[in-house]
């Protein structure tokens, strides 16, 4: 009986040092994986980062074909006025939408306008929308004193897709 | 029975010791994980925020007025000693200020970040010489990365901007 008794006192004992153990190495394992879904988000977003260049350097805003991630502002201001209605059909997203960032401003004003800082070039009003947004040069060329000059000013391109 | 609560006694001390040892060893864990923080992953978002910040347009022009640097010429500017001649003040001390007023805007747009670091440096065979550095807040989370080479010369002029998350 007392012989049963103490191998009962060392089963348990055993039971709660191997429980103690599995939460031990479960909460070690945790802390590990916390790096690798942080991986897998980081890779998503530059995924998606990729593909918001693939519209930036699109003939219809890049800013004179030279370098990536480049928006003529030119093309922005005809794209998010009535023009932009006959791209439709053409957009493969959701919403393109492009605002300047610095200089720094107040209140959003949309485009076209005095003092604009927002572009709307596309919106498909859908409800589910996901958006993806990056930094982008929003360009123009401006005549001062005879020279003409590139003046480029920073600003983000935010393009919205349809969510699952 | 004074035999048997001896026992009971020793298993007891045993068990305490064995989650004792255990303690100690995940304090030590969760110390070196906390202290060492991560080296800074690169990344392609803060890359194309560097990238529009060498391509803006500063008020700062060297030669005559407009032929305006953007940043990625005010950096060579500055490390070839120039001065802005529309500001009578001098390419660095243009940089120094319009960089920092950049980044900060930049930065407070973006909701995840708590702190950032801005070097500007130039790389030699020797090393590093450090030429300009912004530094806001404490970085203590996981940190993100870009930098970028600019050819001035003979020399190599490298711009690093460093990103820390909110924890």
């Amino acid at each position: 009986m007392k012989g049963q008794m103490q191998i009962q006192q060392m089963a348990f004992m055993i039971l709660a040092v191997f429980l103690f153990f599995i939460l031990v190495g479960l909460f070690f394992l945790g802390v590990q994986f916390k790096d690798v879904k942080r991986s897998v988000v980081q890779l998503q977003t530059e995924q998606a980062i990729s593909s918001l260049r693939v519209i930036a350097d699109m003939p219809e805003l890049n800013y004179e074909s030279r370098e990536s991630l480049s928006l003529d502002e030119d093309k922005l201001r005809i794209m998010s006025g009535n023009f932009g209605n006959y791209y439709s059909e053409f957009w493969p997203v959701a919403s393109v939408k492009v605002y300047k960032l610095y200089p720094k401003f107040d209140e959003l004003v949309e485009c076209p306008a005095l003092d604009c800082n927002y572009f709307k070039v596309y919106d498909n009003k859908q409800e589910s929308v996901k958006t993806y947004s990056t930094y982008v040069s929003i360009c123009k060329k401006i005549k001062e004193t005879g020279y003409v000059y590139d003046k480029c000013e920073i600003g983000k391109l935010v393009v919205g897709v349809i969510s699952k | 029975m004074k035999l048997e609560s001896r026992r009971g006694q020793q298993e007891m001390v045993g068990f305490v010791l064995i989650v004792v040892l255990v303690m100690v060893g995940l304090m030590v864990f969760l110390i070196i994980s906390v202290r060492n923080s991560p080296e800074p992953v690169n990344s392609l978002a803060i890359e194309n925020m560097l990238d529009s910040i060498m391509k803006h347009t500063t008020e700062c022009a060297i030669v005559f007025e407009p032929q305006f640097d953007n940043f990625e010429d005010l950096f060579k500017s500055c490390y070839e000693g120039d001065d802005c001649s529309n500001l009578d003040m001098s390419a660095c001390d243009y940089l120094n200020e319009s960089l920092r007023d950049v980044v900060g805007d930049l930065m407070d747009s973006e909701a995840t970040v708590g702190a950032y670091q801005v070097d500007f440096f130039v790389r030699d065979g020797e090393g590093q010489q450090g030429l300009l550095r912004i530094v806001e807040g404490n970085c203590t989370g996981s940190s993100l990365a870009a930098q970028r080479s600019i050819v001035s010369g003979s020399e190599s002029l490298v711009v690093r901007i460093k990103t820390c998350n909110k924890i």
